[in-house]
């Protein structure tokens, strides 16, 4: 089944996180007034991000600058012979038109530049369509992309506070990261200012904190940990659960588990 | 007689009132008033207050229901239903992701404070465009050990089985 929404309401920050989490193969359609673009995953990683319907045919490469149009109308033929299961940029690397570090630039600056184009529109309808893929000729990127990066730099847009207080609805939360933030940060590329952020996620100083610690002000030190937080990296504590770490909140009411089984029988016999 | 109580809640027209009239025993004690603010545009009817059903489970133990409404300007009433609950299921309307926030802030704000025991349930799965369970999960972000159920809130089996599954939750958690 499709998924379907507008990044108005599901931003597309958060779609590319759920991508990148729930390892997703398949197409995102976009649309927003005549403009629409393509985005093709695997497993949770980035193929390819077409603007308009040309982006995703061989001759992209040559708008690139990588190749000749003689070069593509080569690379065509051996793919049409060869077929099954390769694909355009295989075929590139093997017959040695191109190099695989070459073509991977290449594509992975168009992709990116594509990409960010997409955070300025307001709203647009999405359309994901599991396990859709490229057709055999697209020029994809040799090395699928992370998108950590793409994910940070949605964020970076991010110019108003209604948004982040969804997420962050005080400054008084203390972050802290979930596992150590490790092959996650090295595909983020941080700007300064949200490396002073990083530096001082300690698990025990509050937003407030860090924004007087670092010099920053309120708005930028959430919207970088708005950041870590779409990329999964750290969860958001209250101080209280901090100091009593390990106890319950609030105790709850313990009940026996033989009234609970009572209910339980009841339900079942319903 | 005893009572121990659960609650259902949910943003706008997750299907809470739905959801309880499905299994209540009695007719459903709910306060639903033509919808303001922009609720209107969804639906005509809004619970304002709370719904309320119940369920008796022997000679002297009740389980009441108790359905939080929807809409913001009502959210003081999460508290008073909160209080004393033995467990709650979070309802999403799993057609409308512009929702999904909205669920998230209702999560943070039952299960922050306290520790409650608490399954999500995917409700309208019989819809077309219905984001699944897993999906939800990601969307919502929820780690592995919540719960996340498929659900429609109109049919019986799947009613009772998001009930038995948090109380599933609650029972390991009981005292011998
Ligand atoms: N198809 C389908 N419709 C449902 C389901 N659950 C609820 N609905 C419909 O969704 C609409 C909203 O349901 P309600 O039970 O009023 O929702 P609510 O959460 O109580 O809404 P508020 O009190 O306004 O917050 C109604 O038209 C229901 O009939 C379901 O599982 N499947
Ligand atoms: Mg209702």
């Amino acid at each position: 089944m499709a998924l379907v929404g507008n990044i108005r309401d599901f931003s597309l920050s958060d779609f590319l996180s759920l991508v990148d989490r729930g390892y997703k193969t398949g197409a995102l359609h976009l649309s927003h007034n005549d403009q629409m673009a393509r985005l093709y995953f695997e497993k949770g990683k980035l193929l390819l991000a077409a603007r308009r319907p040309e982006d995703e045919k061989p001759e992209l490469l040559v708008r690139l600058g990588v190749l000749n149009a003689d070069q593509v109308a080569q690379a065509c033929r051996l793919l049409a012979e060869r077929g099954n299961g390769l694909t355009l940029s295989q075929i590139l690397i093997d017959t040695g038109l191109v190099s695989a570090d070459r073509l991977q630039q290449a594509l992975m600056s168009h992709t990116e530049q594509s990409v960010y184009g997409l955070f300025a529109w307001p709203e647009g309808d999405f359309l994901f369509e599991h396990n859709q893929r490229p057709a055999p000729d697209a020029p994809l990127a040799p090395t699928p992309i992370s998108i950590d990066h793409l994910i940070m730099e949605g964020v970076r847009r991010i110019d108003e506070w209604e948004r982040i207080r969804d997420r962050i609805p005080s400054t008084d939360l203390v972050p802290r990261f979930l596992a150590p933030p490790g092959e996650k940060l090295k595909g983020m590329r941080l700007a300064p200012d949200e490396w002073k952020v990083f530096a001082r996620i300690n698990g025990r100083d509050t937003l407030a904190e860090i924004a007087q610690k670092t010099g920053l002000s309120d708005f930028d030190v959430c919207r970088a940990v708005y950041g870590f937080l779409t990329a999964g990296m750290l969860e958001l504590v209250k101080r209280q659960r901090v100091l009593a770490a390990g106890m319950p909140p609030v105790e709850q009411p313990r009940l026996k588990k033989s009234l609970v089984n009572r209910i339980i029988n009841r339900i079942r016999s319903m | 007689m005893q009572t121990v109580k659960m609650v259902i809640s949910g943003a706008v027209n997750a299907g809470k009132t739905e959801f309880i009239k499905t299994i209540s025993e009695i007719e459903v004690v709910s306060t639903e008033r033509r919808a303001t603010d922009d609720t209107r545009l969804i639906k005509k009817e809004t619970t304002v207050a709370m719904d309320f059903g119940r369920i008796a489970i022997s000679d002297d133990l009740v389980l009441h229901l108790f359905g939080t409404p929807g809409q913001k300007r009502f959210d003081f009433m999460w508290e008073i239903l909160a209080e004393g609950m033995l467990g709650l299921v979070i309802l999403v309307d799993s057609t409308r992701p512009e929702t999904f926030r909205e669920t998230n802030r209702i999560i943070d704000f039952f299960v922050s404070y306290r520790d409650t025991p608490y399954v999500i349930a995917a409700n309208k799965q019989d819809r077309p465009n219905a984001w699944s369970p897993e999906e939800l999960r990601l969307a919502l972000r929820q780690p592995p050990h919540i719960k996340v159920l498929p659900c429609t809130a109109t049919d019986r089996e799947s009613v009772k089985n998001v009930l038995l599954e948090l109380l599933y939750v609650i029972q390991e958690r009981s005292e011998d």
